[in-house]
């Protein structure tokens, strides 16, 4: 059973994924990462068919990396979320298509806007103010649609998100813990659900909640 | 690795430049074409008029299966100067390339486009491996409804034009200079035909006849003929001149 | 059809057609988005629809947009409504035995020519291996077909005017998407006439 969530507010984006990995009713870990940072400011959280997702996400990410070691500039959320549809789409009509669903995050920081792009194992992709995946969706998605509104600050998205957890642990039999993170201009952070106000501390210190992006810049030439 | 002039590691093309930036393997293909046989093409108001002398080099040949001038699709035509079996190559692939284009689109291409493409295969002659030039030069003639009538050339290197009116292979220069003094704007497509047999009869070899000339013409359609009526197709508007309708133009 | 959901229709008026599609993506009877729009423009006197399965919306747009942007560019013109429906017919064809899951509807008004200087507004549609069909009246297509075929068959009338024509097709896909699970979540209209296209976006039942 798995789940994951992605929110936009006014000038960020939020994105949270269980972290239980196992097979059938047998949770085999429990704090398995599934969200992958893309580039300083674009994120994803996938699941699917085990092997077929960690294999495509790293997939996903070397390419991004590659393109912004080419071009010094990271490919931007539209088109990343373009790139990485077209990649699943040619999949899903080949001998071997990968089942992954993903959530893709972002913000642009050339308009200074996020973006949430709700993508499947098919090539779907749906461009979206919130959005989840897996069985949650049928929890959650309810939830955000009362609770959800245009221009949210941070805490307010947080606790949309929280509201929607706390669906997911009432309404489902097991029991699941959420990473979390939360994009904005100043690249990613790491956001702890448990905490009163995570928020607080992205503010007190954003160098602490940092996740570490690939940010690869590097020099040509000396 | 396939297609024409792909012999692997040890294909190279025979045209390559000379050091004074010349290739003069389409040089020898123009001198190919000038000794070939005088064609000519005159664009008219209403239509397109393409003509060619047609040399038979024994009396004991049947002319009647000869043929320089070719229907490429309803609207297309072509004829040439030089090589006859380079034209006949050329035809095939223009025609299979007409084809492919109704195939797609539902319509047969508009001149340009054709001339275009084929010219493009012209062209590949001039830069692959293991292969010559074309030895022909093509006046191609059309009429769609986007540009109306046009009359093309297209030469051995690939390069292509669009005319009023042009002469190629044996004859060339001094059609060309009697089509100048000839040509005008206004010209119907009965004046252009009787110019093209005038400037054909300058430097004729032998007697003018029906047998000895091929004419090929595009015509003008009225909107009346483009109204597509079920079960029917559209007329061609480009069609050969039969051998009767020949000698009576010969006659007059 | 029934996965994702979409339907589009559209209907030719006097001197003018009109095409429009609902908005809904969804996944089975979950509703995912409802700003989808599977309508898309040629030129400005041409837009075709494509409900069907959502990931090959978006692979046979990209694919025909990258097809009529070279045909524009060696042909030096704009593509007709005709030649484009055949255009997207072979496109489809070209995957016989691996379709794609779309009903394309293809609208639009033909420039004039000296030959045709009145040229008559034109729709047509194809099922997902290319087969074109052009109605006079209207064409539907999607997992609302069925509906839009009953409402449109009493709405639509010969020469409808510009207005009276957006009316028309409004209230078909509106009353058609309402009795149709899989599509609906808001409605977009396209008008096209000789001169201008006008693009309006409906207010509809979101549940």
């Amino acid at each position: 059973m798995e789940c994951s969530f992605g929110i936009t507010g006014k000038d960020y984006v939020l994105i949270a994924a269980d972290t239980s990995a196992g097979r059938s009713i047998v949770r085999m870990k429990s704090d398995e990462n599934k969200i992958k940072t893309l580039g300083p400011h674009l994120a994803m959280a996938y699941g699917g068919e085990p092997g077929d997702t960690n294999n495509f996400a790293e997939y996903i990410e070397r390419n991004l990396r590659l393109y912004h070691i080419r071009n010094h500039f990271p490919l931007l959320p539209p088109s990343a979320s373009a790139w990485i549809r077209r990649t699943l789409a040619e999949s899903i009509r080949s001998r071997k298509p990968y089942a992954v669903n993903l959530l893709l995050g972002g913000y642009d920081t050339t308009t200074d806007l996020p973006h949430l792009y709700w993508i499947d194992y098919l090539g779907t992709k749906a461009i979206v103010p919130y959005a989840a995946h897996g069985m949650g969706v049928y929890v959650s998605l309810s939830t955000m649609d009362k609770w959800w509104y245009e221009g949210m600050d941070k805490r307010e998205g947080i606790e949309v998100l929280k509201k929607c957890v706390d669906e997911v642990e009432k309404r489902l039999t097991v029991a699941l813990k959420f990473n979390c993170i939360l994009i904005d201009k100043n690249g990613i952070h790491k956001i702890d659900l448990s905490e009163q106000d995570p928020i607080a501390k992205v503010e007190a210190s954003p160098e602490e909640t940092a996740v570490e992006a690939p940010n690869p810049p590097i020099e040509v030439g000396a | 690795m396939s297609g024409p002039g792909s012999g692997g590691a040890y294909s190279f093309s025979l045209t390559t430049f000379s050091p004074s930036g010349k290739l003069v393997q389409i040089e020898h293909a123009l001198a190919a074409v000038a000794g070939g046989t005088t064609s000519l093409g005159i664009k008219a108001t209403n239509g397109i008029v393409l003509a060619t002398e047609k040399k038979a080099p024994s009396l004991l040949l049947d002319t009647t299966a000869l043929e320089k001038v070719a229907p490429i699709c309803p609207n297309i035509g072509f004829v040439y100067s030089g090589m006859g079996p380079d034209f006949r190559i050329l035809v095939a692939k223009a025609r299979k390339i007409a084809q492919a284009y109704w195939k797609v689109y539902g319509e047969y291409p508009p001149t340009k486009v054709l001339v275009q493409e084929v010219a493009g295969v012209v062209q590949k002659a001039t830069q692959s491996g293991g292969v010559r030039p074309y030895g022909i030069s093509l006046l191609i003639a059309g009429w769609d409804s986007h540009r109306g009538q046009s009359l093309w050339q297209i030469d051995p290197s690939g390069s292509y034009w669009a005319w009023k009116a042009s002469a190629i292979g044996k004859n060339m220069v001094n059609g060309k200079t009697f089509l100048e003094k000839r040509y005008n704007d206004d010209l119907s497509l009965e004046d252009a035909i009787h110019t093209a047999l005038l400037t054909l009869k300058e430097g004729f070899e032998g007697q003018m006849t029906e047998q000895t000339i091929e004419l090929g013409v595009v015509t003008v359609p009225t909107a009346e003929q483009m109204q597509e009526k079920p079960g029917e197709r559209l007329p061609p508007t480009f069609r050969k001149l039969t051998e009767s309708e020949v000698r009576d133009y010969l006659s007059l | 059809m029934e996965l994702n959901g979409g339907s589009v229709v559209a209907m030719i008026g006097k001197d003018c057609v009109a095409i429009a599609s609902d908005l809904r993506l969804g996944n089975q009877s979950v509703g995912v988005a409802s700003n989808f729009e599977k309508v898309f423009p040629v030129n400005d006197k041409l837009y075709y629809g494509i409900p069907g399965l959502a990931s090959d919306v978006y692979t046979l747009r990209e694919h025909l947009r990258f097809r009529v942007n070279m045909y524009r560019m060696k042909e030096e013109r704009e593509i007709t409504p005709k030649t484009f429906t055949h255009l997207v017919s072979s496109t489809l064809y070209e995957k016989r035995f691996g379709p794609f899951f779309v009903e394309p509807v293809v609208a639009g008004i033909p420039s004039p020519t000296p030959l045709d200087p009145h040229p008559r507004p034109f729709i047509s549609t194809m099922d997902t291996i290319g087969c074109i069909t052009t109605p006079k009246d209207f064409a539907v297509a999607g997992t609302a077909a069925d509906k839009l075929y009953g409402v449109a068959e009493g709405l639509w009338e010969p020469d409808l005017e510009p207005e009276d024509l957006f009316e028309t097709i409004s209230q078909t896909l509106l009353n058609a998407v309402d009795r149709d699970a899989l599509s609906g979540w808001g409605v977009v209209v396209h008008l096209i006439t000789a001169d201008k296209v006008v693009t309006r976006t409906l207010r509809a039942r979101m549940d």
